[in-house]
């Protein structure tokens, strides 16, 4: 079963990122082969919302980036029988018959690109399907392992009686004339099939590499996925993978309290820290390592980000209804019964402050009775967390704090329990000498009245 | 000087921008001349703070819209006059003939096009010209008119006895080499000061033949303007250029009640008409045709406005913060003894509710003790105006909402008083998410 989320959900976490930016995807993606970014891609738009097959790839990966071995096949030997491959023109079918004599001697003096590619691709599948078998022996795996139905498939296919009588001499053996005419039958046309798939294989095992190597590199952790029952999500330092000097911050949400209430000044990192957290959750959902030095948690079925709604500010009171309307498609999903992971930053901040306040206080609560689910709201209308504070237990008050050092802010962008009291609004008026000007004016002018 | 306005406002109330949708600018640009359009851009760049030449200016847009005549001539008769005029001829009378000839020969030789152009050119001109003459005829009918000046040098220059002889020419004729070279010599260099002038006498009848047109069609009006001690900014009919059926509303600062406090929901049209009051005083300060109407006003010295302040993640300014600082730079305008229309709307919605009320309650008392200048200050927190209920310069009004049944819907009239409508939760409601939400 898929993970339920959307665009908006993926944009806000900035999984993909625009083109050549720094997004996610981009720091996972070491992989050596197009296909294997191309599975890469496919496991970040389709994480999964399913105990076993999550901690299968958890297994997996974990499994390759504790062994010492390197990926087996070179690039150059791989871009050699993709183009091979690929390659399904049966007119280009090597023949003993048709070639004419002025064809062979043209070939003996100079092969055409043709014929070339196809020589070079035949060799290179040889060599691969002799180094592939030895790494995949080699894996020593238990039988219930998750990767040891992927070995077993591949190991039957390079047992097969095609593969079998291969020449496995020695490595630069040179086939015959007559030997790479039906190798090319067999590869390109009797067993293209069973060349793709195992090549497959290989883009899995490209991928699997490039996570480990990340996960190794960058500290990752790989996270605990809990079985069913109660919604929990118990996560310790977890940090922004895109930050050079990232505050780490641990939390706790469980069916116990369900809603985290997150109040800040802006600028003390809420944002940050609310991606930080959602990207950890969305990356646990794929079986992959989360930035983060513990993570445990159960499944859910779906992630819901509310973060960077397009703004349109030319327009102040349709960006309130781009975010009601989004809240009630979240809504229509609880609904069903779904245990979602819902976030929301600055909730209903395109209308005025005293119906956000209003509005995050009713969806606060309302969420609070959800059991199932798990929700982490930010705003900086304290006064709703004031309100809530009152009627609700299940709703955990975390903060950013500022610390005022003489007139200037300090933010530490470590997470503390309780709301925050901080309310810069008049100290930034009064930095900034707003009445002063105003008074000092009035006295100028005052005086040259009189 | 000219109207103190920054950037800010002129993106809140849209004021410039050809290619901008909706801008007051491309409202106005009716012009048929390059020239004009050019003169258009710089009265919208300068607007006066003369009260005299704010009213000699809308006099004469007056006498136009009087007037009532269509400026005829097509784009295209002018640019090919401009360029005509610009392509350089020789300074001595004999070289211009010889180089004539030599264009003509070269044009029957070797096909070269620049004779042709010359003339094709040479005959825009008198298309030009014999407009000029027949304009000079029309608005010649009565003396003491605000354009008189700019009047009597457009038949000055067309009395010359040279251009009438050029004037007197039909269009479209073959020049003979010859010919050519003299009237050539005759615009280029002998006339070329008194042309110069006759085209931007042309190019500022077409602004104000089309300004003054576009304003009696759509039923505007011209501001009165007075010096600057009168302090009144009386409007009636006060309404939004750019919308076809914008409601109308009164408005009225002077020196006892110079602040506005408006509430209204969202979308009642509160930034509607902070907009139209920043129009109006703009154009009136350009005096230019206003959609009101009738507005008198003392001229002001600058005109301030806050009303989509967006924030600046580049700079790392959070929403709040940009709009301190907007305040903090209209409290400097304004204590520097300056007299200001300033219109701030929805003053800190990026914060929270007490710092939002603290702020703007302190922020509008102390406004409102500047006189000299007038105020409108919106905001959703009603108890704001309870607590500046004993002020007297403090004037109360909203945009009602009427419902209608569970629809909200908007008459767009100021009305006086202070309203709670908030529609915020109404439309929460009516999407039913809440109900989704039970167990």
């Amino acid at each position: 079963m898929p993970l339920i989320t959307d665009q908006q959900t993926i944009n806000d976490l900035n999984l993909f990122g625009r083109q050549g930016s720094n997004s996610i995807y981009e720091i996972f993606n070491s992989t050596r082969t197009h296909g294997g970014s191309i599975i890469l891609e496919e496991m970040f738009l389709n994480p999964i919302g399913d105990f076993d097959k999550i901690n299968q790839r958890s297994q997996i990966i974990r499994y390759f980036a504790g062994r010492a071995e390197k990926f087996p096949i070179s690039t150059e030997l791989l871009s050699a029988i993709e183009s091979y491959i690929n390659n399904t023109d049966s007119r280009s079918k090597l023949s003993e018959y048709d070639q004419s004599v002025t064809k062979r001697l043209g070939n003996f003096v100079a092969p055409d690109a043709q014929t070339t590619t196809i020589y070079r691709g035949i060799s290179a599948i040889l060599l691969f399907v002799r180094e592939f078998r030895l790494f995949v022996d080699a894996l020593d795996l238990a039988t219930d392992h998750p990767y040891s139905s992927e070995k077993n498939n591949i190991q039957r296919i390079l047992s097969s009686e095609e593969f079998a009588d291969l020449p496995f001499k020695a490595e630069g053996y040179k086939p015959t004339g007559q030997e790479f005419i039906s190798y090319d039958e067999l590869f390109r046309f009797v067993n293209r099939d069973a060349i793709l798939t195992l090549l497959q294989c290989l883009y899995r095992l490209d991928v699997y590499y490039s996570i480990a190597k990340v996960a190794k590199e960058r500290k990752f952790v790989f996270p605990t996925a809990l079985p069913g029952g109660n919604s929990f999500i118990r996560i310790d330092d977890v940090y922004h993978p895109q930050l050079q000097r990232a505050v780490p911050n641990s939390i706790v949400m469980s069916d116990e309290q369900n809603v985290v209430f997150l109040t800040g000044a802006n600028m003390a990192g809420k944002s940050t820290f609310m991606k930080s957290l959602s990207i950890a959750i969305f990356l646990a959902h794929m079986g992959f390592p989360v930035p983060a030095a513990k993570m445990e948690f159960t499944v859910l079925d779906g992630i819901y980000t509310t973060i960077n709604l397009p703004d349109n500010l030319g327009m102040g009171a349709s960006h309130f209804y781009v975010e009601v309307l989004r809240a009630k498609k979240i809504a229509s999903e609880l609904k069903l019964g779904k245990k979602l992971f819902v976030l929301f930053d600055e909730m209903f901040r395109g209308t005025n402050v005293k119906d956000a306040c209003e509005a995050t206080i009713a969806f606060t609560a309302a969420f609070a009775r959800k059991q199932g689910s798990l929700f982490v709201i930010s705003t900086h209308i304290i006064e709703a967390g004031e309100v809530l504070k009152e009627q609700s237990g299940k709703i955990k008050f975390v903060f950013l704090p500022t610390t005022m050092e003489g007139t200037n802010p300090i933010y530490t962008y470590t997470l503390q329990s309780g709301l925050t009291a901080d309310r810069h609004g008049m100290i930034i008026i009064n930095n900034e000498g707003i009445l002063d000007i105003l008074n000092a004016g009035l006295a100028k002018s005052n005086a040259k009245d009189i | 000087m000219s109207l103190i306005v920054d950037k800010q406002t002129q993106d809140d109330l849209n004021l410039l921008g050809k290619y901008t949708p909706g801008s007051i600018f491309s409202l106005f640009n009716k012009t048929k001349t390059d020239g004009g359009e050019q003169l258009l851009q710089t009265m919208f760049l300068n607007p006066l703070t003369s009260a005299a030449a704010i009213n000699a200016r809308r006099d004469i847009f007056h006498y136009f819209q009087e007037k009532d005549f269509t400026f005829q001539l097509e784009r295209a008769d002018f640019q090919s006059t401009e360029n005509y005029l610009a392509i350089e001829s020789p300074k001595m009378f004999i070289v211009a003939v010889l180089n004539s000839f030599l264009k003509k020969g070269q044009s029957v030789l070797i096909r070269d096009e620049r004779y042709g152009q010359l003339v094709a050119g040479l005959n825009s001109t008198i298309k030009v010209l014999k407009y000029a003459q027949a304009l000079s005829v029309l608005l010649n009918d009565n003396s003491n008119t605000p354009f008189d000046q700019d009047k009597e040098r457009l038949k000055e220059i067309l009395d010359d006895p040279l251009l009438r002889k050029l004037i007197a020419q039909q269009t479209n004729e073959e020049f003979a080499p010859y010919q050519l070279a003299v009237y050539d010599h005759l615009l280029k260099q002998t006339l070329k000061g008194s042309l110069n002038k006759l085209l931007k006498i042309m190019y500022s009848i077409d602004v104000y033949a089309n300004v003054g047109k576009l304003g009696k069609m759509m039923g505007y009006c011209y501001a009165e303007a007075m010096e600057k001690e009168e302090n009144v900014l009386n409007i009636t009919g006060l309404r939004h250029p750019a919308l076809r059926n914008g409601v109308s509303n009164d408005l009225r600062f002077d020196h006892d009640a110079n602040l506005l406090f408006l509430t209204g929901a969202n979308m009642a049209g509160k930034s509607t008409l902070m907009k139209s009051l920043g129009i109006a005083i703009y154009l009136a300060h350009m005096g230019f045709p206003i959609a009101a109407n009738q507005i008198n006003l003392s001229v002001r010295d600058g005109l301030y406005t806050s009303i989509n302040v967006s924030d600046n993640l580049q700079t790392g300014y959070s929403h709040f913060y940009a709009e301190v600082l907007r305040v903090k730079s209209a409290a400097e305008q304004v204590a520097s003894g300056k007299c200001f229309v300033v219109l701030f709307d929805e003053l800190f919605k990026g914060t929270n509710v007490k710092d939002a009320y603290d702020a703007t309650l302190t922020v509008t008392e102390a406004f409102a003790k500047y006189k000299a200048s007038a105020f409108i200050v919106s905001t959703h927190i009603i108890e704001v105006g309870e607590a500046l209920k004993g002020n007297l310069s403090v004037q109360f009004a909203y945009m009602p909402t009427v419902m209608n049944g569970n629809k909200p819907t908007y008459p767009y009239k100021l009305t006086p008083g202070i309203t709670s409508d908030r529609q915020g939760m109404i439309i929460i409601e009516n999407e039913g998410i809440l109900e989704l939400l039970k167990n």
